[in-house]
């Protein structure tokens, strides 16, 4: 397999769990990093919390399965779910097509965005991949 | 593998080192009346003996005529089923998860699930559960699932009681409620009004069974359906899988989740088993289904092959997080189901489901026409089973029947006092003229 550098995105809050979240105002949308769906692969069922539920910081809110593992998906903010990225049900190769676009799993109005605060940004979870990927 | 017993040595080895001094010791906590006295019955005795002596206890055996049912029937099995399942690549293989080793049990299993949509009309059904009782558990659990902010569970008096409550051990814990709901002693059905305002938005799942405990056809069903989706409720729909033979499949009436027994296609009754549970339901929720699926898939080769899919839902991936803790199912039981229907056809299948509306029908007759006997109880159309009422006490009449060999009906009183003298009786394929002569001939006793 040709092992391109994983991709980290500027801008973007990351957990060292794999989880991304991009903020907008008092929205965070959140997904799956670059790193997460290569160790993954063929991703080919997500589940996903409904709009209305609470998320809860560092608690698992849904699942990736792919043809290879099925992995906890870990909440990187609290907040509620405002949104929900429905074409990943048809289409959950989306998350390997495009981690940081088209496959973001949700939307949350974030409760305490001092929790921001615990997770790394793009400098620290690019040494947390040149540490993995040695 | 051969049978190697232990040297006295070894015995001794094995006392010792947990600490006891003997193997009578070792049992002591089980009480002397109940512990099989002789150590060596057939000590000294020759292979002829021992079977003469065998033989001799097991002629003491009787086989009477059953005319009881509630829950688990006796059909004729075909001797093909028995003589298909009992091939060793079937009878004494272990569960399919190795799909390189098990492709023809995996092919099996997977017919069982195509029979069991085609008969229900469901999209997906699951390799089995143990009985209709862990299906109903089962199926509350994953209704709870789906609907994950309600509570209640709308149960039906006209379902199995002994099935209620399995299904109470089976949610305590998960923080559910049971709402029973009445009956109309006329029809034998379902009260639809009492239903209708225990249905709320805080209802997981209505549930009723068709042909219910009283061997009524209940026609509410499709009401039943209707006032459960409005309230955002599920439905889910319980029947024995062999009354499904004459009756509309159960995806006609917008069931969502399906379950049911199928002892009655080609499994024997035993001491009241084994049953087979059947669980089918809507695609759409398939993954909150609990229990194992077969898939049909293609090899590298691109040759058909069958394997267990949807694996992540189950205990040994999902752990804590699984839709259930069922790690096995009855497998053997499915296969002979499937070898029964595969043999009888649809043609065979539905002539025995008429005959099993007919039959007993002309047998509540003529009991009905009994001077002190009403049958059947109930006004409604009739799937086997009947319920009949007489001024005399059912344990009296069925001491009576059993003196003549024959084994009567069910006294409903145990679950129903409000049905007093009442008796359910089961008439299959297996009752001859002969026997239902001799039954009523006890009954105008």
């Amino acid at each position: 397999m040709n092992r391109s550098r994983t991709v980290v995105l500027e801008g973007l809050w990351y957990t060292d769990e794999h989880e991304w979240t991009r903020v907008e105002g008092d929205t965070a949308v959140i997904g799956i990093t670059d790193y997460a769906q290569r160790e993954l692969r063929d991703v080919v069922f997500v589940e996903l919390p409904a709009v209305g539920d609470k998320l809860t910081f560092r608690k698992d809110f849904g699942y990736v399965e792919s043809t290879k593992a099925v992995n906890a998906i870990i909440a990187p903010v609290s907040g509620e779910v405002i949104e929900v990225n429905s074409k990943l049900e048809d289409s959950p190769e989306l998350i390997n097509i495009d981690p940081y676009g088209e496959g973001w799993m949700v939307k949350v109005r974030m409760s305490n965005k001092d929790e921001l605060k615990e997770l790394l940004d793009a400098e620290g979870y690019s040494k947390l991949m040149e540490i993995l990927e040695k | 593998m051969p049978y190697i017993p232990h040297t006295e040595t070894e015995i001794k080895q094995m006392l010792e080192q947990i600490g006891v001094s003997s193997v009578d010791e070792l049992f002591a906590d089980i009480p002397g009346e109940v512990r099989y006295s002789e150590k060596e019955p057939f000590a000294g005795k020759s292979e002829v003996e021992v079977v003469r002596e065998i033989g001799s206890i097991l002629r003491q055996n009787k086989t009477y005529p059953v005319f009881s049912g509630a829950g688990c029937y006796n059909h004729y099995v075909p001797a093909a089923v028995r003589s298909l399942i009992s091939r060793s690549e079937f009878f004494t293989s272990y569960t399919q998860y190795q799909a390189e080793l098990s492709q023809g049990f995996l092919r099996a299993l997977f017919e069982y699930q195509t029979f069991i949509c085609q008969i229900t009309g469901m999209d997906v059904s699951n390799v089995s559960m143990y009985d209709w009782a862990s299906s109903l558990g089962e199926a509350a659990l994953m209704a709870a699932r789906i609907k994950k902010e309600r509570a209640n569970i709308i149960i039906p008096k006209t379902t199995h009681p002994a099935r209620v409550q399995v299904l109470k051990t089976y949610i305590k814990g998960a923080d559910l409620n049971i709402i029973e709901t009445g009956y109309s002693t006329e029809t034998g059905q379902i009260d639809v009004e009492k239903l209708k305002n225990a249905v709320n938005d805080k209802t997981i799942m209505v549930y009723m069974e068709s042909p219910n405990f009283f061997g009524v056809i209940d026609e509410t069903a499709p009401t039943v359906s209707k006032i459960a989706h409005e309230a955002g409720s599920m439905f889910v729909f319980g029947t024995d899988m062999l009354s499904l033979s004459v009756l509309k499949p159960p995806a006609d009436f917008d069931a969502d989740i399906v379950i049911g027994d199928a002892q009655s296609l080609g499994n024997p009754v035993s001491f009241g088993g084994s049953q087979l549970g059947v669980m089918a339901c809507k695609k759409e929720y398939v993954r909150d289904m609990p229990g194992r699926l077969v898939g049909e898939t293609h090899d590298g080769k691109g040759r058909q092959g069958f394997v267990l899919t949807l694996q992540t839902r189950e205990q040994h991936i999902r752990r804590q997080k699984a839709t259930s803790n069922i790690t096995t199912n009855h497998a053997l039981n499915a296969l002979a189901s499937a070898v029964y229907l595969a043999w009888m056809g649809s043609g065979g299948l539905s002539e025995l489901g008429s005959l099993l509306i007919k039959k007993p029908k002309e047998v509540a007759e003529k009991i009905n026409a009994i001077k002190g006997w009403r049958a059947p109880l109930f006004d409604s159309y009739h799937f086997r089973e009947f319920a009949a009422v007489s001024d005399n006490n059912p344990d009296m009449i069925n001491r009576k029947l059993l003196k003549e060999g024959i084994i009567g009906g069910f006294p409903l009183k145990v679950w129903y006092p409000e049905l007093g003298n009442a008796v359910l009786y089961c008439v299959t394929e297996c009752c001859s003229d002969e026997d239902i002569e001799r039954l009523l001939s006890v009954l105008k006793d």
